[in-house]
């Protein structure tokens, strides 16, 4: 035991020094390096300061490795496959992310928007710093599925068009470890939508913006429907998150429920039906998905996921962690139903009983939170 | 274009001439290929997939031995292991048939084999920059066109969805050009599956299956995505080959896989299947002159999805092989009255079949398993082979089997037939025309 405590040690140290905060030159006079102060659109919070002000050659050099097919081992996958731009850097074709050779991931892809702002990343919130979280898909076997953190590198070094542009980005390290993470996080980081209808007139004084039924929606939201005592709205500006981690039920009833009939679309109105077992037959066995528990392993935690953020909530169908739920009007009506208060057990969720009226205004409401994406500084 | 335009002119010549069940040859290989096998097909290569904790876990091209009476009848006489799992799927020869091109869907890399003694075919060349030069993805078929080959690809790598297009390359695999698949203005959805020309109409038809996201996930976790299962194409594109231009764009709901036009001198119609719905859907001109499709026979209980994937047409446009996935087995459709198919045979041929590859004059007919990776069934259900039977117009007869997984092979999809060069078996496409004549 002593031996492998020791190791341990020592791997923290390594992992310490490894991914510690880039030692910058002091001088940053070279237009590459030169950084600019970083404006936030209506609505969000102050850019946490790491990320306050950005350096545009690095922010490009993260760009570019996001979109690269070619960090992934067989050259098929990037952060961009699953987090696509037209899709507010969600994924709305599947209800999990499909990744190595088509495995399917255990979750839905989240957006990457206003990422700079979470305290935790995955649903599970097992990471907690952006360039530290880039490294769990490029080594995850069921995503993009490289065998090393070194593999990565000298894939990357023996690329033709890297080595200049990491030089000019990271004249001290070059392609490392830190300046994979550092790049990608700093263009994540950029990566900020708001200023949505909602922000312009809640935070932006325009009256009469919202429709009488999205103002009906906001006040259900904050009031009846309880939505924002986890999806938060503060006084200055929203997250729609508390960052805290919940029980809905959505995955204690996938790990614990029975057997559910599918309805199958065909073709444009064509279906059929075939039952959890029928399809088990040929299909793959579901993979398990105990939530925060799998971090922490308090009881508390099993079957509960990150709060998230709901800004352009209508662009990144279909919902929840595991993508079970395709509608907005369905994550309402589940709500409403006092489905989840069945199986959640935090004691958050109760039953809400919301009118037909009232479950469209709710939905109204949520589209409006649809901002301006900004991508680049 | 012009090159190979004006060899499509002398093809269809050739083609327009008709076909006579003398010829061994495969039914579904493009109009435009070469080197006919006049006789006994002497080889069998099988694109298979590899799998994982099977032998080298290695996509391979297999050869087979399929001549009867010789030593190695029904045995691998070679393979060739091109590296790395990237869902191997479909071949197609060149149109002097003397290069294989195979491609994968998943990592895109398209192998041009040169099969100049196909009993031990070579690996000649690797595309590996489809998806960097054209931005499609998913090489799907392979389709001789004098002098070039035509790739159809299924998906794009932008976002992985069916939107996609034709890529042109030339025999020696070089990019010429590329087509978008129609889209909305035309009514079309923008997917691909499958290319089949028709030269004596000037008419390429196409077909349109699904993109990267839904082909390479796990089935079982398909059909319990709703919302993906809508991303299926439902439509076929009817193109001007000679200026590769789409003229119009026909619906057939449900996945139109395998596009068969009949071989029969004079017929101007084509076959496809829909995967979805189950349907048996006929392309041909209405009494206006205008390409139309309808849908002219039902396979199996579509409630139950049975599948349908590879169809193989009688070279006389009499008889269609129809294999149904979900329950392995082989029908057989009288299509002697087109409009009106039935099914008048069956057979389980395994607990999975996808592949169906008949000789020219129908007496030998072979299956092979797997559809995709993760389509395949699990476990003890994953029979993994290549089954070579006799069809005497009544009963298919079980010649030989290779079990794919016992001999660590991996899964068996796409079959080709071959000969060597200097067999009697193969004749040139001139002799054919000649032959025709006299």
């Amino acid at each position: 035991m002593k031996i492998r405590i020791s190791a341990l040690a020592i791997a923290i140290l390594w992992t310490a020094t490894s991914f510690a905060e880039p030692r910058e030159p002091a001088a940053t006079a070279s237009p590459e390096r030169k950084a600019t102060e970083f404006a936030v659109p209506l609505g969000l919070p102050p850019m946490p300061p790491r990320f306050a002000t950005v350096q545009p050659a690095k922010v490009e050099l993260g760009r570019k490795l996001f979109f690269d097919r070619r960090l992934s081992f067989n050259n098929t996958l990037s952060c961009a496959m699953c987090h696509l731009e037209e899709d507010a850097f969600a994924s709305t074709q599947s209800k999990k992310s499909i990744g190595m050779e088509g495995r399917t991931l255990r979750r839905n892809a989240p957006s990457v928007l206003n990422v700079v702002y979470q305290r935790s990343l995955f649903h599970d919130g097992r990471e907690n710093r952006i360039d530290l979280q880039v490294w769990m898909p490029l080594l995850a076997e069921d995503e993009m599925a490289n065998p090393s953190m070194g593999y990565v590198l000298d894939r990357i070094g023996e690329l033709d068009d890297y080595d200049a542009q990491f030089n000019r980005v990271y004249p001290a390290e070059g392609i490392s470890v830190h300046s994979v993470g550092d790049a990608i996080a700093a263009y994540e980081a950029t990566l900020l939508s708001a200023n949505s209808r909602f922000d312009r007139w809640h935070f932006g004084g325009e009256k009469g913006l919202l429709t009488k039924a999205e103002v009906a929606g906001f006040q259900i939201f904050t009031g009846k429907g309880g939505c924002s005592t986890c999806h938060r709205i503060e006084q200055e500006s929203a997250l729609f998150t508390d960052h805290r981690f919940h029980n809905t039920g959505i995955g204690y009833r996938a790990a614990m429920g029975s057997g559910r009939i599918h309805v199958i679309p065909l073709a444009p109105g064509v279906t059929t039906s075939m039952s959890d077992s029928q399809i088990d037959a040929f299909g793959e066995s579901p993979r398990n998905d105990v939530g925060r528990f799998e971090v922490t392993l308090k009881e508390s935690d099993r079957w509960a996921y990150k709060t998230p953020s709901l800004r352009n909530v209508s662009r990144t169908k279909p919902y929840m962690h595991d993508g079970s739920i395709a509608t907005l009007e369905d994550v309402v009506d589940f709500y409403s139903s006092g489905a989840a208060a069945r199986h959640a057990t935090d004691g958050i969720l109760t039953r809400l009983d919301l009118s037909v009226d009232e479950k469209a205004e709710l939905v109204a409401f949520l589209r409006t939170l649809d901002g301006e994406q900004r991508s680049r500084p | 274009m012009r090159t190979w335009i004006f060899g499509a002119c002398l093809s269809a010549l050739v083609v327009g001439g008709g076909l006579k069940a003398a010829y061994a040859d495969e039914t579904c290989n493009s109009p435009f290929t070469a080197a006919l096998i006049k006789g006994q097909e002497e080889y069998l290569h099988v694109w298979t997939l590899g799998m994982k904790g099977v032998g080298d876990e290695s996509d391979k091209l297999v050869t087979i031995d399929v001549v009867p009476g010789s030593p190695t009848y029904g045995k691998v006489v070679d393979t060739l292991s091109v590296g790395g799992r990237g869902e191997a799927h479909h071949m197609g020869f060149t149109d002097d048939r003397r290069f294989l091109w195979a491609g994968r869907l998943d990592d895109n890399k398209i192998f041009i084999f040169d099969i100049q003694d196909p009993a031990k075919p070579k690996l000649h060349k690797t595309i590996t920059d489809l998806a960097e030069k054209t931005g499609f993805v998913g090489p799907h078929t392979f389709y001789a066109m004098p002098g070039r080959v035509l790739v159809q690809a299924l998906s794009n790598s932008k976002d992985h969805t069916g939107r996609t297009g034709v890529i042109v390359y030339s025999n020696q695999g070089e990019l010429v050009s590329t087509y978008d698949m129609p889209t909305a203005s035309m009514g079309g959805d923008g997917y691909g599956y499958d290319i089949g020309v028709n030269p004596n109409q000037n008419v390429m038809l196409t077909s349109s299956f699904t993109g990267w996201t839904n082909y390479m996930m796990d089935l079982g976790t398909l059909v319990k995505d709703a919302g993906a299962m809508k991303n299926f194409g439902n439509t076929m594109a009817v193109w001007d080959v000679k200026s590769m231009k789409p003229i119009k764009v026909l619906s057939v709901p449900g996945a139109p896989l395998e596009i068969r036009w009949s071989l029969k001198p004079g017929a101007d119609w084509a076959l496809t299947a829909t995967a979805l719905t189950s349907k048996i859907w006929l392309v041909r001109k209405d009494d206006k002159g205008e390409w139309q499709a309808k849908d002219v026979a039902t396979v199996g209980d579509p409630a139950k999805i049975p599948l349908p994937v590879d169809i193989s047409i009688a070279a006389d446009g009499k008889h269609l092989w129809v294999n149904t996935f979900m329950d392995g087995s082989a029908r057989l459709f009288d299509i002697s009255n087109v409009e009106a198919p039935k099914e008048v045979y069956s057979k389980k041929i395994g607990n999975q079949v996808n592949m169906v590859s008949q000789s020219w004059d129908g007496k030998r007919v072979y299956f092979t398993t797997s559809l995709l990776a993760n389509w395949d069934k699990k476990g003890e259900e994953n029979d993994q082979f290549l089954k070579s039977y006799d069809w005497d117009g009544k009963e298919l007869t079980e010649r030989f089997k290779i079990d794919f997984i016992a001999e660590k092979l991996g899964r068996a999809h796409h079959m080709k037939f071959s000969a060597r060069p200097n067999s009697k078996a193969i004749g040139s496409t001139m002799d054919v025309y000649r032959s025709l004549q006299n």
